[in-house]
């Protein structure tokens, strides 16, 4: 079993907590994507697994293991940095056995072993090239392949690829997922970035402020956010989230009143009730038809995409997406714009908790 | 940036006027080495000897075991710069990677001694080294300085400029510490280390006052020890032979540092950028 | 980072055991020593309290000493402090062309062994034939006796530490004041800032971290250093004219054997770096720019 399993793990540096209680399960073999915004504890937490920084609290274990003390070295770890750590004395083939040498594994098989994540990664022919003569691209494929000689069961990645090109990334995305799916390790990856969480992650742990947030599938964590922390960090432009007051168990927007669900009306603790839609849910309407009367404030038109950020009052505002050819509307524009209500997802104002969450905190 | 040419003229002349004073006394030092006594006396100024004589190096050759003094002050110096650069490495290490309690006391309780004037250590540090029995040995002047604060610091500083992901890479496939400081770590700073360990030697080669203390016996002295010998009465009159020798003693740090200037005044300066 | 394993404090055993051995044990071993009346050599030592103390504040040498301390560290402070800031502002911001020329040149001096400059400077200040009186003759004037007049004996030893390490000081201010911002002073040109605003309000406050690192070393170490050409120019003479704190701890311990007296001298001199420590720390520390 190559699992890893967090039971209340705390991080306290300076005084500070900066991992709150941790505790989740990531399973053999799964890719899992932890994912924050800086100072949230995620590179933390993927140093911890990697025992390049002591725990505080709680327990850690690998496999069956309790690995708390057990040193870094001796965890059979293969691990990737964003500035990807390559060792500028050494040519590429020299970076890549590092790791076997110090192994003592036998001379053919790491000849064999570097042979195939060269052959793996199109480094063959820069074998003998010193890393500054690297482009960025081919040193994180150096990176890499460094980690995966190793063949080891657990592979982790701190926001490999943060440093790269934007077009290089997608491609680096599609090889990463590539090599997982070749090598069958347990992956965690680290990054900020949501579009590499949503494309790499078979699950994604959203952390912030030391606490995990929500752990789950990329499309539940679009579609059923766990709370509001996670429904305005994940997609761009972020869901809309309207602070409402319910009125008898109904909630008005705009000219449309909604007898709330029951288990909505069960779970809220207080009248301040936040109604969340996606920008794209939203529909544009001829305005006599609209449930919502708005006026475009800006706007800015991607290509393929539009994102109109539109105001209807004080508390109702935020963005319509829609497709670049459909409409073309300018700023001071009066909109008009539809939904459907078993898009909305509702959250407790004062918890901030998503009342239809299937996961409780 | 615009050239004003009047502030630039001024301003060279300034440097250039200070310039000549700074060095007029090594022009001096070795035109004088090569002068016979009466052209010292009669023409202190003129800075081109006429008729320029090696006489007076070979009189010290011959008059004094130089070659000895020489061996004498290299071995003291090759010392004591190997032993501070083992003993800053390893610390300056040791503080850059590992986190633990008080490790900013430590490293300030180190630095801090570069500071502590040396004349407060002296008499103790002669009662040691007396009752060690290492009175007139070189062993005497180097056992006292195997650390150095401003060795520590500067390893510190170094290091701090490898990315400590370099490190963790090299931990997480299992190396160990030295095995990590030898053979990541060292290739990677080796120019500063270079450098640091001129400055070492400079220093040690160049030092007076400790190796006085401790060497009493003439064959056991150094360069910088044997130099005032000739000045036991006030006006002596063999001032061609102590400049020739004063040249002698002079000319390694002179050597090295024209070699490479570069590294030098990079670690010398950093010596006194504070972090 | 890695917390240290138990083998991890091997890395500092060398270093910290001689740290504590040779700098750390004798400052306890003077203050123990200070109490008592010893002659180095004989076994007899006699407890005496704190009467070193008492007899060395009751002399006028004392008073004399920290005078003459006070005076080097002012001349020093002039000519390794002041003038490497000056100099080092003018080659940094008035001069476009020489840096590393000028910086190599003046760096020479500093490769020399004080012993070396001592007696060069011997010769330098010889008052019946060496190169100042040949160069005051030329205006008709006598050469002053510049080892043997009180007060003229500090200027002339300072001097000699002067001319070694003026160098190494120009250098590091120079270093500093090329660090500063380019932009910054672009930004405040644009403003219409004139060079002495720009100087007070972006250069010197930019570069007060090493100017203080400087002023520091040029206390600390201009006091060590002038020992070396005291030792051998004068012994401390004319008559106790140019000896200083620390000077007076080598002469009682090695000179006149009194190994009390000297512990006291370095107990005091110890207090006083403290006292400077903490003053720079306190006082100096807050109107300095730091970076980060």
């Amino acid at each position: 079993m190559h699992n890893i399993v967090f039971n209340k793990v705390s991080k306290t540096y300076h005084e500070k907590e900066i991992i709150k209680q941790l505790s989740f399960e990531i399973k053999e073999g799964e890719r899992v994507v932890l994912l924050g915004p800086s100072g949230s504890g995620k590179s933390t937490t993927l140093r911890m697994i990697a025992g390049l920084e002591d725990i505080s609290d709680g327990e850690l274990y690998m496999g069956e293991t309790l690995i708390n003390d057990v040193p870094a070295g001796d965890r059979n770890i293969a691990m990737v940095f964003q500035n990807y750590a390559l060792f500028p004395h050494f040519n590429v083939w020299d970076n890549i056995v590092f790791g076997l040498k110090l192994q003592n594994l036998p001379e053919s098989e790491i000849k064999e072993r570097a042979k195939a994540a060269i052959e793996m990664l199109n480094l063959k022919g820069y074998e003998n090239r010193l890393i500054q003569s690297l482009s960025g691209g081919q040193k994180q494929r150096v990176a890499l392949c460094r980690a995966i000689v190793k063949q080891s069961p657990y592979f982790l990645l701190d926001e490999p690829l943060a440093n790269l090109d934007a077009q290089l990334r997608q491609h680096a995305r599609q090889e990463l997922i590539k090599i997982h799916e070749s090598c069958n390790s347990t992956m965690i990856y680290v990054t900020h970035d949501q579009v590499e969480a949503m494309t790499i992650g078979q699950r994604i742990a959203i952390l912030h402020e030391g606490v995990l947030q929500q752990f789950d599938r990329p499309e539940i964590v679009y579609d059923n956010p766990a709370n509001l922390f996670v429904a305005s960090f994940i997609g761009t432009p972020a869901m809309n989230l309207w602070p409402l007051i319910t009125n008898n168990g109904q909630v008005t927007i705009g000219s449309s009143t909604l007898e709330l669900p029951p288990y909505v009306k069960e779970k809220l603790t207080t009248p301040a009730l936040t109604v969340g839609i996606r920008p794209e849910k939203l529909r544009l309407v001829p305005v006599e038809r609209a449930m919502l009367h708005g006026e475009c404030q800006y706007i800015e038109n991607i290509g393929n995409i539009q994102n109109c950020l539109f105001q209807v009052n004080d508390m109702i505002k935020g963005f319509i997406q829609f497709s670049g050819l459909e409409n073309k509307i300018n700023i001071g524009d009066s909109l008009g714009i539809n939904f459907n209500w078993n898009d909305a997802c509702f959250f407790d104002s004062e918890t901030g908790i998503n009342l239809n969450s299937k996961q409780s905190h | 940036m615009k050239i004003n040419l009047k502030k630039e003229l001024i301003g060279h002349i300034i440097l250039i006027v200070s310039l000549l004073i700074c060095l007029w006394p090594i022009v001096f030092l070795v035109s004088a080495s090569l002068k016979d006594l009466n052209q010292i006396f009669q023409y202190p100024l003129n800075p081109l000897p006429e008729n320029p004589t090696l006489s007076n190096y070979f009189t010290v050759l011959d008059r004094f075991p130089i070659f000895q003094f020489t061996g004498n002050t290299f071995f003291i110096a090759i010392t004591v710069t190997i032993f501070k650069i083992i003993t800053s490495l390893l610390a300056g290490f040791g503080f850059v990677y590992y986190r633990f309690k008080g490790r900013e006391l430590l490293f300030n309780s180190m630095v801090l001694t570069f500071f502590i004037p040396m004349s407060v250590l002296i008499m103790p540090n002669y009662l040691l080294i007396s009752s060690l029995g290492l009175l007139d040995t070189p062993y005497g002047v180097i056992l006292v300085e195997i650390v150095d604060g401003m060795g520590i610091y500067l390893m510190r500083q170094t290091m701090r400029s490898i990315p400590k992901s370099i490190y963790e890479c090299a931990i997480l496939e299992g190396a160990s510490p030295l095995y990590i400081l030898w053979h990541i770590i060292l290739p990677l700073v080796r120019p500063s280390v270079i450098s640091i360990s001129i400055m070492f030697f400079i220093n040690a080669w160049n030092e007076y006052f400790w190796p006085l203390l401790i060497l009493k016996s003439k064959t056991e002295y150094t360069l910088a020890l044997a130099l005032p010998m000739f000045i036991s009465a006030e006006g002596g009159s063999e001032w061609g032979l102590a400049m020739a020798l004063a040249v002698l003693t002079s000319i390694l740090p002179f050597i090295l540092f024209i070699i490479c200037q570069k590294y030098i005044l990079n670690t010398f300066i950093q010596s006194g950028v504070k972090g | 980072m890695n917390r240290l394993s138990k083998s991890g404090y091997l890395l500092f055993l060398p270093a910290a055991f001689f740290f504590s051995i040779f700098y750390y044990w004798p400052l306890l071993v003077n203050v123990v020593l200070s109490f008592f009346s010893w002659n180095m050599v004989s076994s007899k030592i006699k407890f005496v309290g704190i009467s070193n103390y008492t007899d060395i504040v009751q002399t006028a040498e004392f008073y004399s000493v920290i005078v003459n301390t006070v005076l080097f560290v002012l001349f020093l402070l002039i000519f390794n402090f002041v003038l490497p800031y000056i100099y080092s502002y003018i080659l940094a911001y008035v001069l476009k062309y020489g840096k590393n020329l000028y910086k190599v040149f003046f760096f020479m001096p500093s490769l020399f062994s004080l012993s070396v400059a001592s007696i060069l400077f011997l010769w330098i200040y010889n008052p019946l034939a060496g190169p100042i009186d040949a160069i005051l003759q030329i205006f008709g004037l006598d050469s002053p006796r510049w080892l043997k007049e009180p007060i003229l004996v500090i200027f002339s030893i300072s001097m000699i530490i002067a001319w070694k390490v003026f160098g190494y000081n120009f250098i590091l201010m120079l270093a500093a004041m090329m660090s500063v911002s380019k932009e910054m002073i672009e930004a405040a040109r644009l403003e219409g800032a004139s060079d002495w605003v720009i100087l007070r309000k972006i250069i010197i406050p930019q570069t007060s971290s090493s100017a203080i690192y400087v002023f520091v070393i040029t206390v600390v170490f201009g006091l060590q250093y002038v020992m070396i050409p005291v030792n051998i120019l004068t012994q401390g003479g004319p008559n106790q004219g140019s000896a200083n704190l620390v000077y007076v701890i080598y002469q009682y311990a090695f000179v006149f054997y009194q190994v009390g007296k000297s512990a006291a001298y370095a107990v005091l001199t110890m207090l006083l770096f403290v006292i400077f420590a903490w003053w720079r720390n306190k006082v100096l520390d807050k109107k300095v720019y730091y970076e980060n």
